[in-house]
């Protein structure tokens, strides 16, 4: 089997040839530290924004060849070039959201163009713009249908709370609903627009991005969530799916208060089952491993940054002996590879995924 | 029902229109401010704190009651100032620096003015030495929130900056946070972990009374 064989054969909760091997999403640093294994021809370790064009195109062929060497099944790809720069520390997405540049995480909204009612009746939403699937195009022809291409979508909440503000957002959940429902369906055009052009571009797999729990417990009530959220993201779930699409549901935390509505809602696959949000992946294989194929877990808080290779190696084997039986399983880390984590600790995992995961017939 | 009883009732149904006037009848029934303020506002953040440490409520419910926790400060806290009560003590807030996320610390704000204390809220990517600044005479507790393990280790520098500036004997200083745990807070030395915003509230009234 290749990597796209593999990782649609999970999600069919099926058993493939091994337990199929995922990077959800890695940063620039732990990227150029892994691949010093594989190659010298490297940028040195900054942020792709300090980065000139040739230094671009090293990491992304680092990335590239990491999935390669390293046999990786799946490629997420995302939108870029989408942002605009304010300032040194601003940019705007195209949304007219202002974010925060942080030096070791995602960049942060702190502006937000959309109050009440008012301001969305005067809102000119974007149109998704087929030259931000430069990723995608190129993973697509560099690995030729070896591995399954992902594309993440942010879902409904994540879209909204970013447009309105998240307390706001909250507030307006009581105060004005239909505010909150107009505003997701500001976001539902434009995920459904967008979702025509990846999968034009041969995306395999949705993910819906879209976090909406924290360690303990889900940010809005479950009846809020199944109010003002899934109906949306539901609609992207059915879409992709009469494409022939994969769907998988990311969001981090504890997912237990709506993980019924999720079951129900048909995504194939959820990720990122962080161990800390009591997302063990043996309780969650035991819940419904059967309808769901569990994607990550492989601690990216303690055990990757601070673990030795062998306490990853027997993590590993213990997820698999766990959760691979029947399929439905595929290894990655329990969030993105953040630069925190060890370059060695995430190459153990590579390799303890293809040590152990083997299906014996 | 007694108007004491309808405050809290209030508090916890986000009622922040109504309560204002609510207050008012309560200070037109003579009633004490700190009474008010213990017995109608605090009792309704304290079962607040108990339902969302429990997972009987969510986040947008603790901020629709502090929301209307603070709608009905306004009119109290002349009236508190008038005779003279005193908060139950003074908070330091921030999320540490490289760490732009703020929603737990926004709760464990809320929890802490729920039960009485001053909060001065420093904001999100706080650097040690705006923490350090910050602390003044009647400080009782600084507090850290880091959601990255990537920013966790600010948490260390901060209160190393702390006892440089010889003010570690005066303050009390709790951590929290997705990226951090008790043990993490007993091997930086701080004083105490809030494992959720309900907690860390509680854990803040128990340290200022040691």
């Amino acid at each position: 089997m290749n990597g796209k064989e593999r990782i649609i054969t999970a999600l069919e909760i099926r058993e493939p040839d091994r337990v199929p091997l995922y990077i959800h999403g890695i940063n620039e640093k732990p990227i150029i530290r892994i691949a010093r294994n594989l190659t010298d021809d490297l940028p040195e370790e900054k942020e792709i924004y300090e980065m000139d064009a040739v230094e671009q195109v090293k990491l992304l062929n680092a990335l590239f060849l990491l999935h390669e060497e390293y046999e990786i099944d799946g490629f997420t790809s995302f939108e870029i070039g989408d942002m605009v720069n304010i300032d040194d520390t601003h940019i705007r997405d195209p949304f007219n959201v202002v974010y925060e540049r942080s030096p070791v995480g995602i960049p942060v909204a702190c502006e937000h163009p959309i109050s009440d009612s008012d301001d969305l009746k005067k809102y000119r939403a974007p149109l998704p713009d087929p030259r931000h699937l430069l990723l995608l195009n190129l993973a697509r022809d560099r690995f030729k249908d070896t591995k399954a291409i992902f594309w993440m979508m942010r879902g409904s909440f994540v879209r909204s709370w970013r447009l309105a503000g998240m307390e706001n957002l909250m507030f307006k959940m009581f105060d004005d609903p239909g505010f909150v429902h107009d505003l997701a369906k500001v976001v539902l055009e434009f995920n459904l627009a967008s979702l025509e052009q990846v999968h034009a571009a041969g995306a395999d797999v949705l993910i819906v991005e879209d976090d909406i729990a924290d360690k303990n417990m889900t940010l809005v009530s479950p009846d809020q969530f199944r109010e003002f959220i899934n109906p949306y993201n539901r609609v992207l779930v059915e879409e992709a799916h009469k494409k022939g699409m994969k769907v998988i549901r990311h969001s981090d935390g504890n997912l237990w208060g709506i993980l019924d509505t999720l079951l129900d809602s048909g995504y194939n696959g959820l990720n990122p089952l962080e161990p800390q949000a009591d997302m063990g992946l043996k309780k969650v294989k035991d819940y419904c491993g059967d309808r769901l194929c569990l994607i990550g877990n492989i601690d990216c808080i303690e055990l990757l940054p601070d673990g030795t290779p062998e306490e990853v190696d027997s993590t590993v084997k213990q997820a698999i002996d766990d959760a691979a039986e029947g399929g439905g399983l595929i290894i990655s880390s329990s969030n993105s590879l953040h630069p925190g984590v060890k370059p060695e600790n995430c190459v153990a995992m590579f390799d303890a995924v293809k040590k152990y995961g083997v299906y014996r017939k | 029902m007694d108007i004491l009883t309808t405050l809290s009732d209030s508090i916890q149904n986000g009622n922040h229109d109504s309560i204002k006037e609510q207050v008012s009848t309560a200070l037109d029934q003579g009633i004490e401010p700190v009474v008010i303020l213990k017995s109608g506002l605090i009792a309704g953040m304290d079962r607040i704190g108990e339902k969302f440490k429990n997972g009987d409520i969510f986040i947008p419910n603790v901020l629709i009651a502090a929301r209307a926790m603070s709608s009905a400060m306004d009119i109290l806290k002349p009236k508190l100032v008038e005779t003279g009560a005193r908060p139950a003590g003074k908070f330091i807030i921030g999320t540490v620096l490289g760490d732009h996320h703020d929603i737990g610390k926004n709760l464990v704000k809320m929890m802490l003015q729920g039960k009485g204390f001053e909060v001065e809220d420093l904001g999100i990517n706080v650097p040690p030495e705006k923490f350090v600044q910050a602390i003044s005479d009647d400080t009782d507790i600084v507090g850290m929130s880091a959601l990255l393990s990537t920013t966790r280790p600010l948490m260390k520098e901060t209160i190393e900056a702390i006892d440089r500036a010889g003010l570690r004997d005066r303050v009390k200083i709790m951590i929290g946070g997705g990226a951090v745990t008790g043990e993490y807070a007993e091997q930086i030395g701080a004083d105490g972990y809030g494992a959720d915003a309900t907690l860390s509230a509680e854990l803040a009234l128990k340290l200022i009374a040691r």
